[in-house]
């Protein structure tokens, strides 16, 4: 079993490490998916139906299959299937320029027989709104789940809530759009793709075009962005291969920005209408939810309840409403904003139903200790004591208050990637494995441990990822596992390949291994002492080459994590200004703090957008979303950033992963700092003036 | 976009004949509202008359009456003209909150006044809204959260300029380029409400016609300026309600005053209501507060939009207490 | 509602004639409407311009192009490409191939939203931070043109660009030269800004992994190294 050692002895692990991609990114040298340009290259375009629900009864691909400049048209629909939502994919077209692939597809004529669609969540659960698909009233099977004796427990509760909270279906936004570069070379495939897993993604155009897994080659060497939408080629990835196959010339086919915001994924919608009981002495005795949200048509709406906070007696019901447009996908945490929002609102409803404090009941149902060393940290950076006692009792148009918001996660990682260590004569030295970096760092991190265990510093370790050409495989970058899931592999590697240079060079020398130091850019062998590179130049023509394994030992699951927030309402206009937020996060051992320290600003900013801005907007007349652009779809900018601390908390634990838990604790922390400002509560996000001023209106 | 030919006059008086009156010509100036009209397919002109290539449009001269601006002066140009800021800071805060810095260095004033509305109806190339020359108005069974409290009917779209309440409120006159040749008008007939036989145009100018210039007089001594911008966004968005108060004060006596309202009608909508209740009175908070109710007595909301009724009101009281400061 | 079914029978371009038959219908009556309240606001139909007709200062003013070789100085180099009036500057640095074949290959710029939204596609014109997505290629003749890759001075970091990497005000990396170039326009103009300065030179810029807070410390870290 390996050690990570003791990181603080570390002059790397836990330290702020400038990401090694910077150089490349800042100068524009960093090529994306979207700036590969290949000999030969077409210019890949879907076209998609404007219509939200109709049968296809014709389709004349021969204007575009005509049109100078247009090398190749393939549908992407039969005829008489159904077209079940806006942006929906008819067919694809490949051209000699952007440009003439957007007439192209404007050329393409396509009939329809209409039929009823269906785009308000609450229309398509009603009775006589058009059966969509092959549920009841649109509505999946109800999902229970039950613990204890609720009766008893409402019975000994001396506090009872019962409210409706809501989400919004929120869109990813990825600044690059989801697409590939196509080329074939005879039966052999090479695919640039903007993804977060170059080894599923390789399996899933294997599977489509009945190709050996080792004739398909997929790269990544930097990506604008996942979140978790991008885990495979999806219908644009195998238009863009089939079109290049067609074409006989490489094919580059990318969202446009009005695709990837409709039919790329989303974060599911929320309802849940909850019921709560707490004892005057702070104890959560019942807990009773009925919850839905739509994912488009299919599964993958739902949310976490109860959550964080322990209920000894508890009934859950979830399902899914069906509605015709662009499906969910994983989407940062799935399941836990939607239900971290609604859990950290109603927390705050039942402890000043009770008169206590909300932290002190907080803790009181949470066993969590890491969590609790969270909020005190967290409460002393915002200044918990600042915040009004009565909510809404400050004078003034303008209203400050403070709430708190709580989150956990799984992440820990998991065996199956494969990485290796090389040290070359000449001194430099490689760490090679199939994950890919969406901009979470984990290059960078790789280098860190890899120079940790050898002495070195980061920026003497050539990190290659993103391909899939070496043969070591990884996962996809999801469910903040990458770190867990990759580093002691890594770990393990660069041991070995330590273990090997000593072996190499005692044997050399003809002494012990245990008298091989290496250590700090220099090898001490006895009392004499080489450079790294004199070291190493020993091997003469021979590479040390070492994979790594799996252990256990270097990893582990379980991150909590806490926000705060402190807002100022301006009772006159409704706005929300943020004023500072507090973020407290753990991952285990952290391995690039800087790199943490960003994701939880990154996350940070998600939940700000969350709570206050994002929705993406569904007309029912039309069956369009109204918004699938950046001026009606509202992302933070700059001027919605308040003051962020984030506070990457350190703990002896293993590694663990922290892309998602930042994301959590926000909307809550939020919600609850609005509440405690106004002294009204805001149970819809996002938290837009027109609802603020709707519910000082109503107070 | 579509396909288009260019046309690159060198002279101004080439534009109305060289625009043909066919509404298939349009002119382009900074091209920041058409260009992605046309990348939506919003707007397919078969011909674009560029203004750029015209010396002259884009001069600032100012003199004792007043400020002289070219139509293709560029919005950063007008934030940043001391001149303008000291003496016509509505104007010069208005076209300081247009959009983002990439768009201000670019957009002009002119483009900026015949910018076509937001509604994202009116932007959906595939719904053909009465606007565009279909039967119906989606906004007004639909999703109106954006749309307009004033002036509405048959469409209800909001005009999303910044500047033109500063100009209509700081009393400017515009210069029109017409094919009979030059006309000026007031700023604030320049803008027409829709109307049952033409819903279509948000200002009097036919197809063969362009702005050239603006003129704004030196305000009287003693007046302050103003604009004030809402919006849920706080980076690059438009507004949700604004106001553009020009104000001439003595003390805390009110003698002349202009508040104009952004955001809430397909025009800049002139708040004659307020502006009676503070015309020659003494502004107090109960005053403004007076004001600012009065503003809102006749806004008829719709669906959606009832909560830009408290901000127009909160708006205009708060507008009040500024010109006291 | 008088939807048409499908793209097919009724392209834009039929509906907009339609529409301005209409409004040429309305328009006319109602210049008829204000002849009569003597605005005086009317004009008779014009005879349009022949096409390419040269005026009394001997240029052809009137030449409609429709296709045109763009002379364009990108990073104070010359490049000639091939252009259609449509071809915006941001496809022509992307995609570019200028008449000796050479690429452009200038893919720091983006295309992130295509309509003048997000600054992804950031680069200077003359000094100044513009959309080049929304510029037309034709339109910057003449002009200087700077993208990211331009400026780094012989191999050294611009300012901008190495507080950003010290600062990590960057992930995925996507938005970064898109605020590199409008961070150094900002510095350019405001040697001295506060951070609700930066916030509001920078707000035409989305970086949607949140690296807001970095940047703007970046932003001032190089401000002061550029004293």
């Amino acid at each position: 079993m390996a050690e990570w050692g003791e990181a603080r002895k570390s002059s790397l692990l836990g330290k702020y490490t400038q990401r090694l991609s910077g150089p490349q990114k800042v100068t524009g040298q960093a090529k994306y998916t979207f700036d590969i340009n290949r000999p030969g290259m077409l210019y890949g375009r879907i076209l998609r139906s404007h219509i939200a629900r109709g049968t296809l009864t014709a389709l004349d691909l021969s204007p575009a299959e005509q049109m100078p400049g247009v090398k190749a048209v393939i549908p992407l629909i039969e005829i008489g299937k159904e077209i079940r939502y806006e942006g929906q994919e008819i067919a694809a077209v490949a051209a000699d320029t952007r440009d003439i692939a957007a007439d192209a597809i404007r050329a393409i004529r396509f009939d329809y027989d209409p039929l009823d669609h269906v785009v308000d969540l609450g229309e398509a659960m009603s009775e006589g709104s058009p059966q969509i698909r092959d549920w009841e009233n649109n509505q999946s099977e109800r999902q229970i789940d039950e613990k204890g004796d609720l009766k008893a427990g409402w019975a000994t509760a001396d506090a009872v809530v019962e409210v409706t909270y809501s989400t919004e279906v929120q869109v990813h936004t990825c600044l690059e759009s989801h697409g590939h570069v196509a080329e074939w070379n005879g039966d052999q495939l090479t695919v640039w793709a903007s993804t977060q897993a170059v080894f599923g993604t390789r399996r899933d155009f294997a599977r489509h075009f009945e190709l050996p897994e080792d004739k398909v080659r997929v790269i990544t060497e930097h990506m604008g962005g996942g979140f978790g939408a991008k885990f495979g080629p999806g219908v644009e990835g195998r238009a863009a291969a089939t079109l290049a196959k067609e074409a006989g010339r490489p094919v580059k086919l990318m969202l446009t920005r009005k695709g990837e915001q409709n039919t790329a994924g989303n974060r599911p919608s929320m309802v849940q209408h909850v019921k709560a009981g707490a004892t005057k002495e702070g104890k959560l005795v019942a807990y009773e939810v009925s919850g839905y949200g739509t994912s488009g048509l299919g599964g993958g709406a739902g949310f976490t309840g109860p959550y964080v906070y322990q209920v000894p007696n508890y009934r859950t019901e979830k399902f899914n409403v069906a509605i015709n447009a662009g499906s969910g996908r994983a989407f940062r945490a799935p399941r836990h904003p939607q239900g971290a929002f609604a859990m950290d609102s109603l927390m705050d409803e039942l402890s000043e139903k009770i008169g206590m404090d909300s932290l002190e009941f907080r803790k009181l149902n949470d066993p969590n200790e890491i969590r609790h060393a969270e909020y005190d940290l967290g409460a002393k950076e915002i200044g918990w004591h600042r915040r009004p006692r009565v909510a809404g009792s400050g004078t003034g148009v303008r209203k400050h208050g403070i709430g708190v918001g709580s989150g956990q996660w799984g992440g820990g990682g998991g065996k199956g990637t494969k990485a290796r260590v090389n040290i070359n004569a000449d001194g430099t030295v490689e760490a090679i494995t199939g994950t890919q970096d969406l901009g979470t760092g984990i290059r960078t991190a790789i280098a860190i441990i890899v120079a940790d265990e050898l002495g070195l510093h980061p920026t003497d370790i050539t990190v290659k990822i993103g391909d899939t050409l070496p043969g070591l495989p990884s996962g996809g970058s999801g469910g903040s596992q990458t770190t867990p899931s990759v580093s002691p592999v890594v770990k393990t590697a660069a041991m070995a390949a330590k273990e090997s240079l000593i072996n190499h060079l005692a044997e050399k020398v003809n002494v012990a291994a245990d008298e091989v130091i290496i250590k700090e850019g220099s090898v001490t062998i006895g009392n004499n002492q080489l450079s790294w590179k004199e070291a190493t130049s020993t091997l003469g023509m021979e590479t040390i080459s070492e994979d790594g394994s799996w252990d256990e030992n270097l990893r582990e699951g379980g991150a909590a994590g806490a926000q705060f927030a402190e807002v100022e309402v301006d009772t006159e206009t409704g706005q929300v200004k943020l004023t500072k937020i507090v973020a407290v996060h753990d991952c285990g051992l952290i391995i690039n703090r800087l790199a943490t320290e960003s994701q939880i600003n990154g996350g940070v900013i998600g939940g700000i957008g969350y709570a206050l801005l994002e929705d993406r907007i569904m007309d029912d007349q039309t069956g369009r979303s109204l918004n699938s652009n950046l001026i009606d779809y509202k992302v933070p900018g700059a001027q919605e950033i308040p003051e962020i601390r984030a506070i990457a908390y350190d703990t002896d634990r293993k590694v663990t992963g922290i892309g998602e838990p930042v994301t959590i604790p926000t909307a809550g922390a939020i919600a609850n700092a609005v509440y405690n400002a106004i002294g009204v509560r805001i149970r819809s996000l996002p938290i837009t003036p027109d609802k603020v001023l709707a519910a000082l209106e109503e107070a | 976009m579509d396909k288009f030919s260019y046309i690159n006059p060198a002279r101004l008086e080439q534009v109305p004949g060289l625009l043909k009156n066919d509404w298939q010509s349009k002119v382009i100036a900074g091209g920041t509202d058409l260009v992605g009209e046309m990348k939506d397919y919003v707007e397919s002109p078969k011909r674009l008359v560029n203004l750029k290539s015209i010396p002259g449009l884009d001069q600032i001269e100012v003199d004792n009456q007043g400020v002289t601006i070219g139509a293709m002066t560029t919005l950063t140009d007008i934030a940043e003209h001391t001149d303008i800021q000291k003496n016509y800071a509505a104007l010069a805060q208005s076209a300081g909150v247009v959009a983002s810095p990439q768009i201000r260095n670019v957009g002009t004033l002119g483009g900026n006044l015949c910018q076509r509305p937001r509604c994202w109806y009116y932007r959906d190339p595939d719904a053909i809204c009465l606007k565009k020359g279909g039967d119906v108005c989606y906004a007004l069974s639909g999703l109106n959260k954006y749309h307009a409290i004033f002036g509405g009917g048959p469409v209800y779209i909001v005009h999303p300029s910044d500047i033109a309440p500063a100009l209509v409120a700081l009393g400017a006159e515009v210069t029109i380029l017409g094919a009979s040749g030059a006309r000026t008008m007031p700023m604030e007939d320049f803008f027409i409400l829709p109307t049952v036989a033409n819903p279509f145009r948000e200002n009097i100018l036919a197809s063969n016609e362009i702005i050239t210039r603006i003129r704004v007089p030196k305000p009287d001594t003693n007046t302050t300026s103003f604009y004030l911008k809402l919006h849920e966004r706080g980076s690059f968005d438009f507004a949700l309600v604004s106001v553009a108060g020009v104000f001439q004060v003595q003390g805390k006596k009110c003698q002349q005053l202009s508040l104009v309202l952004g955001g809430v009608a397909p025009t800049p909508w002139r708040s004659s209501e307020a502006e009676q209740v503070l015309r020659g009175q003494v502004i107090s908070e109960a005053l403004a507060q007076r004001a600012g109710e009065a503003a809102v007595k006749n806004a008829d909301p719709m669906s959606d939009n009832g909560y830009k009724v408290t901000l127009t009101q909160n708006l205009i009281k708060r507008a009040a207490m500024m010109a006291i400061g | 509602m008088a939807e048409d079914k499908t793209r097919s029978t009724d392209q834009p371009e039929d509906r907009q004639t339609d529409l301005h038959q209409q409004v040429n219908e309305t328009g006319l009556s109602r210049r008829n409407f204000l002849k009569g309240l003597g605005t005086g606001a009317v004009a008779a139909t014009v005879a349009p311009a022949t096409l390419a007709e040269a005026d009394s200062h001997g240029a052809a003013t009137s030449a409609e192009i429709t296709r045109a070789t763009a002379k364009l100085s990108i990073n104070q180099q010359a490049y000639q490409i091939e252009v259609e009036p449509r071809t915006t500057l941001l496809t022509v640095l992307r995609d570019g191939i200028d008449t000796k074949g050479q690429r452009v290959d200038l893919t720091g710029a983006k295309e992130v939203c295509d309509r003048g939204a997000c600054g992804g596609c950031t680069i200077l014109v003359d000094g100044r931070s513009v959309y080049s997505c929304m510029m037309l290629a034709i339109d910057v003749e003449g002009k200087e043109i700077t993208t990211v890759e331009g400026l780094a001075d012989d191999g050294e970091l611009h300012p901008v660009q190495q507080a950003f990497i010290e600062h990590d005000a960057l992930m995925c990396g996507f938005c970064t030269p898109g605020f590199v170039i409008a961070s150094k326009a900002l510095l350019d103009q405001n040697p001295n800004p506060t951070r609700e300065e930066i916030q509001a030179e920078l707000s035409g810029n989305i970086c949607r992994c949140g690296t807001y807070p970095f940047i703007f410390e970046a932003v001032a870290s190089a401000a002061k190294k550029m004293k």
